[in-house]
């Protein structure tokens, strides 16, 4: 179980991304975060993995203090948190096979990693992981050759080298075609349900929320507004929410 | 009355009398008005026009106007007037919300920089044209170098143009003509069969008993050598520049505790290296190890890798942040952040810099034999000072089409590499395997050979000369006695006023032939386009000879001093200007030319309405580079007789006065580093 308690994140230039942010995180849900832009998602999600360091506050996950860990045991708990970016992340001048190697490093030994020497198992679970999400024939190109639904794809299968308990996901679709949303959506679901890896996951779109996600939060300049089940965002929560000049849109 | 109207009031108040505080400083009236940099460039100029109008009045006696009564004062005083009462004019304007223009202030600075610079330079117009018997004395023999030698009598005399006529006319007629043969500088140029000195591989090739003895074999060319010296210097600094650049990145030396410090301490060593020249370095260096070719690759290694790990840092701190943060978040720790997430990134932009940085090499090691004895720089130094001038001729050509060659490599390879086209087909061909086993086999032998005839000698740097000591000590206590600081300041300025003018000379040149040397303007007939290729050309071949090589012509034209060496620079400046220029033409936007010329106006009003405004900020922005490498050329020019700081800083080193020396060398470090800091804020403001 993941908790937050009171969590806020003062960045130096003054902005307030995160004030008092409280919530919990059940194993095996899947958790939508949604909120305009700069309303604090990817500052949420990245306090999780403390690629930003919050101001105050507290994190636990499992019984281990998050916010209190330092150096190497930062690394081992990251080591376990599965990371999808909106611009996907991935090394363009690498193979797609470095680049999904790339997310066993928290496990692998420095020296030998260094050198880009990884174990039979890891280079097997890269195919299996390939394999899975359908890009087994692209092992060796290059990242850049891919398109954009194809490269997000290996950043999940990246995520998967890690052997995630949870994965956050930051905006996974917002870089892509709408048409191509379902698809990726559709592994971070099958993560969830088939291999009960908790998500994380930012969205921007509310039928998407709705489609996937077991539970919702919403955020408002760094304020939690809302928190519940997706389909208790009704018209009120949704102006609460995005403002009065919001109109719902939808995706296909 | 609310409190912040009365504020606005007092704010107002200030500002209405802010004309009195420039009146009492220049540019504090602007200053106050908020407009910061305003109002400092005009203190400092108004600093720097007075102190120059004072110095050179003393030192020169520039302007002076004799009055009645025996008193003399500098006509250069009324422009430092003019400027002065701008500046409060100016202050007037601007409280008053008014525009001002700097037409004024910008006339009153040149006139004073101009006529200082005419005479600190020692511009002397009239011996270009007194002296053109001498110009055409020299000029015959440039035109016709020593590549092939004939008899004349009993005496072996350099076959030029004419000779090659006759010989080629008596031929074609089928008779007995001169005997021609190519000349022995040819061979000291582009090697030849002589006695050598054996070194460790003629011993394994069993072509001597030991290494040393003189056996008979085939000479390196000095032309080779200074190949051997640029690519070697090329590659000792790339791996020495790699490791140094990641301690002056920004972005990774904030993830390292106490990296910060390291960082500032880094980037402050790589500005100082940065600002003394190949040729500076060069003199430090043989009291190190001693002249010849290893001294000249170790002085050329020194900038060399202050200036690709300057560029390489800059190049990591730019890098896509995304994949560095995806690797941390999956636990990787730093060695791994920077071996998956920054080396992959920074590859190609790496490769594309060493490859500029091996063809700025190549110019280098033409001219680093001046000082370090080694390459065709030495060989240029001994001709002149012979009146070989034939011979200096073959070495400039010589130059010449080594450098224009590996411009044009350079520049093709790198083009190739900034594209980064993932490859085409996804298995790899088998000649192309065997090729590229090929390259590198070749490439090793490569390294091998420069490596010998480079002479580099491992244990003597280790083993530094018994003076070096003693120079470094004298470097920590330089002298700075007011004796010596004058001389220094004077040089300074002739030096810096060298730069200035021929910047201007080589800018004002280069603008016309710019035009004829762009292709979308020449493009149309057949006669415009081999305009084109002529200017071009001329540009090409004129680039690629360092104004250190062409200051000899000068000096045997207008003798020596600072104007030799002004001319030298002003040469390449137009040379390398032009060509700048005219591809800023080239890739000027066509649409407004199709408007204007839609609207029916002829080649000047096209001219003037749709090409001169799109090219004038790119035109400012290369004078501005121009400048910087002219200030830096200028330290160097006096080796060669161009006048400036150089002669002086040659002067102490050969006399051994280190503390002097040192004094020299400081102050061409805070003239450059003031320099490009000047330029870079003036770019900032106008580009």
């Amino acid at each position: 179980m993941l908790k937050i308690e009171n969590l806020c994140k003062t960045y130096p230039n003054g902005t307030q991304a995160l004030n008092d942010v409280s919530f919990e995180v059940e194993e095996g849900e899947f958790l939508a975060v949604i909120g305009l832009s700069g309303s604090g998602k990817s500052t949420l999600l990245r306090c999780i993995n403390r690629l930003i360091e919050p101001t105050s506050g507290k994190i636990t996950w499992n019984g281990v203090d998050v916010t209190a860990a330092t150096g190497s045991d930062i690394r081992k708990i990251r080591r376990q948190i599965g990371m999808i970016f909106q611009q996907f992340n991935l090394v363009k001048r690498s193979s797609v096979n470095t680049n999904v190697l790339s997310g066993r490093l928290g496990y692998a030994p420095t020296i030998p990693s260094l050198f880009h020497v990884f174990s039979k198992e890891d280079h097997d679970n890269v195919r299996k992981n390939l394999d899975m999400v359908g890009l087994l024939d692209k092992i060796d190109v290059r990242a850049d050759s891919l398109s954009g639904g194809q490269q997000q794809r290996v950043g999940i299968a990246r995520a998967l080298m890690q052997e995630p308990k949870m994965v956050l996901a930051d905006e996974p679709v917002a870089s892509l075609d709408p048409v191509l949303a379902h698809s990726i959506l559709k592994y971070l679901e099958k993560l969830n349900k088939e291999y009960g890896i908790t998500v994380i996951c930012s969205l921007h779109f509310l039928d998407l929320v709705h489609r996937y996600a077991t539970r919702a939060i919403a955020l408002k300049d760094g304020y939690l507004v809302f928190q519940g089940l997706p389909k208790e965002i009704d018209d009120k929560q949704f102006k609460q929410i995005y403002g009065k000049e919001a109109e719902r849109i939808e995706v296909i | 009355m609310n409190s912040e109207s009365s504020q606005i009031q007092s704010k107002n108040k200030i500002e209405k009398i802010s004309p009195f505080f420039s009146i009492l400083i220049p540019g504090s009236g602007q200053f106050i008005q908020k407009k910061t940099w305003r109002g400092i460039t005009i203190f400092l100029f108004a600093v720097v026009l007075g102190f120059m109008v004072k110095w050179s009045f003393e030192t020169f006696q520039i302007g002076q106007v004799q009055m009645a009564n025996g008193d003399s004062f500098s006509w250069l005083l009324i422009p430092l007037v003019v400027f002065y009462l701008w500046n409060i004019l100016d202050a007037f304007l601007l409280a008053e919300g008014k525009k001002s223009s700097v037409v004024w202030a910008f006339l009153a600075a040149a006139v004073i920089l101009y006529v200082i610079g005419y005479v600190v330079t020692g511009v002397k117009m009239d011996r270009l044209v007194t002296r053109i018997g001498d110009a055409k004395v020299v000029m015959t023999k440039l035109a016709n170098p020593d590549f092939f030698s004939t008899y004349e009598g009993e005496k072996v005399v350099v076959c030029g143009w004419k000779c090659m006529w006759n010989y080629a006319d008596t031929k074609l007629h089928g008779e007995v003509g001169p005997q021609i043969f190519v000349s022995d500088n040819v061979a000291r140029i582009f090697g030849g069969k002589s006695k050598i000195t054996a070194t460790i591989w003629d011993v394994w090739f069993g072509k001597a008993d030991e290494v040393g003895q003189r056996v008979p074999g085939f000479e390196t060319g000095k032309i080779v050598e200074t190949i051997a010296i640029g690519l070697m210097a090329t590659l000792f600094s790339t791996i020495l520049a790699i490791p140094v650049s990641f301690l002056a990145a920004h972005n990774i030396m904030r993830r390292v505790p106490g990296g910060l410090p390291i960082y500032y301490f880094t980037r402050g060593i790589l500005n100082i290296v940065r600002a003394v020249d190949t040729v500076v370095w060069g003199l430090i260096i043989i009291v190190w190890v001693g002249l010849g070719s290893f001294a000249g690759v170790i002085a050329l290694t020194i900038h060399s890798v202050a200036a690709l790990a300057k560029l390489f840092s800059e190049e990591i701190e730019h890098i896509d942040s995304g994949p560095v943060e995806a690797i941390e978040a999956t636990g990787g720790n730093f060695f791994q952040v920077i071996r998956y997430a920054v080396i992959p990134q920074i590859i190609p932009s790496f490769l594309s810099y060493t490859l500029l940085r091996w063809d700025i090499n190549m110019r280098s090691a033409t001219v680093i034999g001046f000082v370090a004895g080694g390459g065709i720089g030495f060989f240029v130094l001994e001709t002149i000072r012979q009146g070989g001038y034939q011979q200096y001729a073959a070495a400039l050509w010589a130059i010449a089409v080594v450098i224009i060659i590996v411009d044009f490599i350079s520049s093709r390879w790198r083009n190739q590499i900034l594209k980064d086209q993932p490859p085409a087909e996804e298995k790899v061909p088998t000649w192309k395997k065997i090729r590229k086993v090929v390259y590198i086999v070749l490439g090793l032998a490569a390294f091998v050979y420069c490596w010998t005839i480079t002479k580099i000698d491992l244990e003597s740097l280790f083993n530094p000369g018994k003076t070096f000591g003693r120079l470094l000590l004298d470097f920590i206590s330089i002298d700075v006695t007011p004796d010596v600081v004058k001389g220094v300041v004077k040089e300074l300025i002739v030096t810096v006023m060298q730069a200035f003018m021929a910047t201007t000379l080589g800018g004002l040149l280069a603008i016309p032939f710019s035009f004829l040397a762009a292709k979308n303007l020449t493009g149309k007939s057949k006669f415009l386009s081999w305009i084109f290729y002529i200017t071009r050309g001329m540009f090409n071949v004129l680039r690629s000879i360092e104004a250190l090589l062409y200051v000899a012509i000068f000096v045997f034209w207008v003798g020596i001093g600072p104007f030799a060496g002004m001319m030298a620079l002003a040469i390449t400046t137009f040379a390398l200007l032009g060509k700048l220029f005219s591809e800023a033409i080239e890739n000027i936007d066509s649409g407004p030319i199709e408007a204007i010329t839609a609207a029916g106006a002829n080649k000047m009003q096209t001219i003037g309405y749709a090409i001169v405004p799109q090219i004038v900020p790119p035109f400012l922005s290369y004078l501005i580079y121009q400048w910087d490498i002219n200030i830096r050329m200028a330290t160097i020019i006096g080796f060669a007789g161009g006048g400036g700081i150089g002669l002086m800083l040659n002067t102490y080193f050969g006399s051994l006065q280190y503390h002097k020396a040192g004094t020299v060398i400081l102050a061409i470090v805070l003239i450059v580093a003031i320099m490009d800091f000047s330029s870079a804020k003036i770019r900032e403001k106008f580009v």
